[in-house]
């Protein structure tokens, strides 16, 4: 099986200073990638690892999937397919077939957030190099040693670990791991979509139904629902902390975008791509217009707190008035 | 012939389900299972359990599902010499490194990857069998379809959890709960006796965490009513979906499938609520059915028989 292989290294970057990084986002289809300036990153996962009737998922649409990779390659970007979190027996001849369409495309990795997948592409299609994703449950070095048997070379940490825990991973097994920096967290994954129940009511139907802008709350909580997919309301945000993360030895950092429109995929990624530039400098200089931007995105807020041991919804920083979160704590008390 | 294996949260649950024809029983050591604090037996209720259960000719399995963090790991695998002194021979775990670092250092035990793990396809088992595990526990909502096409996969045994609550969110792919509230707080005292080296701390139990060892406290975040908005526009007032999987009247279908074992969710259930619960699946294992013909229709289970606490 034809396949480009990964020029820069199996976990994409073979420059380990500080100033080489890669900033990468996820996209679902390939309406999204054409309507999306991509110039602020690096890298782009491609699908929708939620649900098999998202809107024209790459991961259902074998030409659409060799057209993104296309599109990717031809803007000097790194191009990698994602795959289902939480697949049935049924999806798997369709995740067999892409993950081939994709190897044979250039794909130059494959994120697997389910250990069959993993066993899949392991013994499947070899020379992809695999990430392991957020769904994974990579808890500690031990589970980092069994992925690697299956030829995982990047790992997302599970998004409950904090920095101290991943420190220690990353001490221990000297993994390259890759952290989400800002968007909405992936907190719960289900086999069944409750939004197909509004079809009639709404007058909506799958799969608009899922791409409206739509929050659970309870008090000052908030979620955001994709339907089989539990996200935070609030986004992520670690842009004034990322000095700290490239100090840990990070250099592999995410946007969560699978759920934005473009304007916030090129907004915010525009914003992380300067300051991770600058982020190696001393001091480390915010510019308040990033801030006006994370501002502009993050309608429910933000957050951190799983990175300094806390709850997940919580903010350490100094920073979160800027972006109306409601709990502070402060980095140095995790 | 397929087995039936129960959920035990106390010594007299233990016996319950032993009464009621539970082949196996599972229960968590204090501290070191994911069920919580209100399920996990003592050292003490552990020896006296494992010794009813012996006497019976059945098994008594240990639940050390939660995930430690590499300090306390030693201290999770210092509990399994006194256990397979004890005759314990099966362990269930959550997570694939200690699986792994189980099996590399104990070869006698048989290791069952929870249904935490995630499986619910025959690539999943085929991961799990690769790593050594003895068992993986799929959910309930896997049909024996499902589970004829795993059963082709060799060297693992089939557990099916067939009366279960599912949640929305599948389990193991959730952190809402620790998202709205992690509290660490410190394990239970050592129920072993073990003394912590100077200086130790005694470790952590990660409440709010589902996968990490804190279910018995995820404050059901997904039984709450939630407000559901379009923009700022709201819509509705609802629950998350959830509901009682029973699946009695399918016993005999996961049989013919290849399911080897038919767990029952519910360290939480007070003996009077689990005894009644194992014989009707034991009853349906055997085949006795006709007189517990309404064991498939979930709605006529009591209220109490829905699974609170897993």
């Amino acid at each position: 099986m034809a396949r480009q292989m990964n020029a820069d290294g199996s976990d994409g970057i073979e420059d380990r200073g500080v100033d080489a990084f890669e900033l990468n986002t996820s996209i679902a289809n390939l309406r999204d990638l054409l309507a999306s300036d991509l110039s602020a990153y690096d890298a782009v996962y491609l699908g929708d690892i939620y649900c098999r009737l998202y809107e024209a998922n790459f991961l259902e649409r074998p030409e659409d999937l060799r057209e993104g990779l296309r599109i990717l390659r031809d803007q000097g970007k790194r191009a990698y397919l994602t795959t289902y979190a939480a697949p049935r027996n049924d999806f798997l001849p369709r995740v067999r077939k892409m993950l081939e369409v994709a190897a044979g495309a250039g794909a130059q990795a494959v994120e697997v957030h389910n250990l069959g997948i993993l066993k899949i592409a392991h013994e499947e299609v070899p020379g992809l190099p695999i990430h392991v994703g957020g769904f994974a449950n990579v808890y500690t070095d031990a589970g980092v040693d069994v992925l690697r048997g299956f030829g995982a070379v990047r790992f997302t940490p599970n998004y409950e670990l904090s920095l101290d825990e991943i420190r220690e991973i990353l001490a221990t097994s000297g993994a390259a791991m890759e952290l989400l920096v800002h968007g909405k967290m992936p907190l719960g994954i289900s086999d069944y979509c409750f939004l197909l129940e509004y079809e009639e009511k709404w007058g909506i139907k799958c799969p608009d139904l899922c791409q409206k802008d739509l929050f659970l709350k309870q008090g000052d909580w908030a979620m955001k629902t994709v339907g089989k997919g539990i996200l935070s309301g609030k986004d992520v945000c670690m842009l004034e902390h990322l000095p700290l993360l490239l100090a840990d030895g990070h250099r592999h950092f995410r946007i969560e975008t699978v759920s934005e429109t473009p304007a916030y995929r090129r907004e915010v990624g525009a914003v992380y791509r300067e300051a991770l530039r600058r982020a190696a400098e001393e001091p480390f200089r915010q510019e308040e217009r990033w801030w006006d931007v994370v501002r502009a995105h993050a309608r429910i807020g933000v957050c951190n707190g799983f990175y300094f041991g806390k709850s997940g919804m919580d903010y350490a920083g100094i920073r979160p008035d800027a972006a109306g979160s409601l709990l502070t704590i402060s980095p140095s008390a995790g | 012939m397929a087995t039936l294996l129960a959920p035990a949260g106390s010594p007299e649950a233990v016996q319950a389900a032993l009464d009621a024809g539970a082949d196996a029983v599972y229960v968590g050591l204090k501290g070191w299972s994911r069920g919580g604090a209100r399920g996990e037996l003592t050292w003490e209720e552990l020896v006296a359990s494992q010794r009813r259960a012996a006497t019976a000719g059945r098994e008594l399995q240990v639940a050390l599902n939660i995930i430690p963090k590499p300090p306390e790991r030693a201290r999770l695998f210092e509990r399994v010499p006194p256990l397979l002194d004890l005759g314990i021979r099966t362990l269930i775990v959550n997570d694939i490194g200690i699986l792994a670092m189980l099996r590399g250092r104990f070869p006698a035990l048989h290791l069952t990857a929870s249904i935490g793990c995630g499986a619910q396809t025959i690539a999943d088992v085929g991961l799990f069998r690769d790593l050594g595990a003895h068992a993986v526990v799929l959910p309930g909502v896997v049909g024996p379809e499902e589970v004829g096409e795993m059963g082709t996969v060799p060297g693992i045994a089939l557990e099916v959890m067939i009366h279960m609550v599912e949640e929305f969110v599948l389990l193991g792919k959730c952190w809402m709960p620790s998202h709205i509230h992690l509290k660490p707080s410190p394990l239970p005292t050592d129920p072993q006796g073990f003394a912590l080296p100077e200086g130790a701390e005694r470790g952590l139990r990660q409440t709010g965490s589902m996968k990490r060892g804190g279910v018995g406290a995820c404050f059901k975040i997904c039984q709450q009513p939630w407000e559901l908005f379009q923009g700022d526009r709201r819509m509705d007032r609802r629950l998350l979906p959830s509901r009682q999987i029973s699946r009695a009247a399918e016993v005999g279908a996961y049989v013919a499938a290849g399911a080897d074992v038919l767990k029952l969710q519910g360290r939480s259930l007070p003996p009077e609520l689990l005894g009644p619960l194992v014989r009707r699946y034991r009853n349906a294992l055997d085949g006795r059915m006709g007189d517990a013909g309404t064991a498939n229709r979930a709605a006529e289970l009591p209220a109490a028989w829905t699974v609170v606490g897993r």
